[in-house]
């Protein structure tokens, strides 16, 4: 964790210009720093896999969307691997990976994405995604400096709920994440229709969700907003 | 073993211990026994400052150095607490000549069989953490490069206490997160089943809970969690506020 003092210091004084103090702010720099079209990031926390911390566009949070749904793609490996996942040409990586993730993911216009594991010391947080408009590899600038921004993204997530009271999520963390809470509501509500547990519930919304091309997200908001109920067990057509 | 070849191994070692978890007592323990082989001295202890500023005793090289290092602390008299407190080095210590300096510390490190005495400062910028301690059981000084090789161990050891510091409050802050987010979780998903149970809206579902929580005196994760694990309470959830507790 020892960086040339000069990149690090460039990086952070980026941060400090503007930005309210919360993430999505994080996030913009994260894109602009290392020159992608958009950033992401993936957190996950007692291992299991939460959501986004923030995200510089809609791209970036379909990105997200998709492997929190999917639990495939380029931040899910570089966490579960412990390290950068480099896919420069992501029509040519869809031959090899990620077969759910890759189609819905280049329609959106990506072309490269590039995952970092976000950690302190022993602590891993997740994953930062760069994802760009173009195919190509990172320079090695823009390797050194997704390196450095990842972990001052690790280091200021755990600053931000170090200042949180205790019990509660930082107000600062929540203000620009997508954890998911409407998924949360879903697998109650789903739960209490088909009389069981909200785990076996889950199971059921993501296959529905996989099973109809959506995301977890946009299937979670239908069932909340009632326009979709789950009766009885899994078929083919139905819930 | 050529004591270069020692000291070298020795730095790499403590050097290892920034990229991996390790333990700290363990740690300064390996640095104290080394430093009597490599520095030729008769014995070596650690001392760090705890969350108060107060030195504590963590490593020694043997039973007699820990006996020592504690009555210095106890009688805050002596070479590593010079040392701590000024964050300078404190060399050779003609223990014959430190009567005035030290009088009761001087004659129990000399009754117990030592002559000359070092203390290195263990910081880092600013920073002064604690201080390495070096006794001698012949007279005459330390060779100054034997000093350089000390203050390079107590460096180096510094940063990995450091880090490690770093790094057990990192793993405490992720714990908070995580239980933040799994109470988070519990709530939303007990928000969900009571609207559905109820025929609520969300909102109003996390109304019913919350003043229920507050009548019956719970917390709002707890009964979350037993509505999660067993289904609704016996009662219905109150859907006024304080409406009293029976």
């Amino acid at each position: 964790m020892i960086h040339g003092g000069g990149r690090r210091l460039r990086i952070l004084a980026r941060l400090a210009e503007g930005g309210d103090g919360a993430t999505n702010h994080l996030c913009m720099v994260c894109a602009e720093v290392t020159g992608m079209t958009g950033a992401g990031i993936m957190l996950m926390s007692g291992d299991v896999h939460r959501g986004s911390v923030c995200t510089s566009s809609k791209v970036s949070d379909l990105i997200e969307q998709l492997q929190y749904s999917l639990g495939e793609g380029p931040c899910v490996d570089a966490y579960d691997c412990d390290r950068p996942v480099l896919e420069p040409d992501l029509v040519d990586a869809s031959q090899r990976q990620w077969p759910a993730f890759a189609g819905p993911a280049i329609d959106a216009g990506v072309q490269a994405v590039f995952a970092f594991p976000l950690r302190v010391g022993a602590v891993r947080l997740g994953a930062l995604n760069l994802h760009r408009d173009r195919v190509g590899p990172l320079t090695d600038e823009q390797h050194a400096d997704a390196l450095v921004m990842a972990d001052v993204a690790a280091q200021a997530i755990l600053v931000l709920q170090g200042g949180a009271p205790p019990g509660h999520l930082a107000a600062e963390l929540e203000a620009s994440a997508d954890f998911q809470f409407e998924v949360h509501q879903a697998a109650g509500m789903v739960a209490a229709q088909l009389e069981t547990s909200v785990a076996q519930a889950l199971i059921r919304l993501r296959g529905h969700a996989f099973g109809h091309d959506r995301t977890l997200r946009d299937l979670a908001h239908d069932v909340v907003a009632r326009k979709l109920r789950f009766e009885g067990p899994a078929d083919e057509n139905g819930p | 073993m050529a004591r270069e070849t020692m000291l070298a191994r020795t730095l790499v070692e403590l050097a290892d211990t920034l990229v991996a978890d390790f333990d700290v007592v363990e740690a300064l323990t390996l640095l104290t026994d080394r430093c009597v082989d490599v520095l030729d001295v008769g014995a070596a202890g650690l001392m760090l400052a705890d969350a108060d500023g107060e030195l504590r005793v963590m490593a020694s090289s043997s039973e007699a150095m820990r006996v020592l290092e504690l009555f210095e602390v106890q009688n805050r008299e002596g070479p590593c607490l010079d040392c701590f407190h000024t964050g300078q080095p404190v060399v050779n210590q003609d223990l014959a000549d430190t009567t005035a300096r030290w009088p009761r510390f001087s004659t129990e490190a000399l009754a117990a069989g030592f002559q000359s005495v070092h203390a290195l400062p263990m910081r880092l910028r600013g920073s002064v953490i604690g201080a390495l301690n070096l006794f001698h059981v012949e007279l005459g000084p330390m060779r100054p490069a034997d000093v350089d090789a000390a203050q390079a161990l107590a460096d180096v050891a510094t940063i990995a206490v450091l880090q490690h510091r770093a790094w057990r409050e990192a793993q405490l802050l992720n714990e908070q997160l995580t239980n933040a987010l799994n109470s988070r979780v519990v709530i939303e998903q007990a928000k969900g089943m009571v609207a559905e149970r109820e025929g609520l809206a969300v909102d109003e579902a996390f109304n019913r809970l919350r003043n229920h929580a507050r009548n019956h005196n719970l917390r709002l994760v707890d009964l979350a969690r037993s509505i999660i694990d067993g289904g609704l309470p016996a009662e219905p959830l109150d859907p006024n506020p304080a409406s009293g507790a029976t």
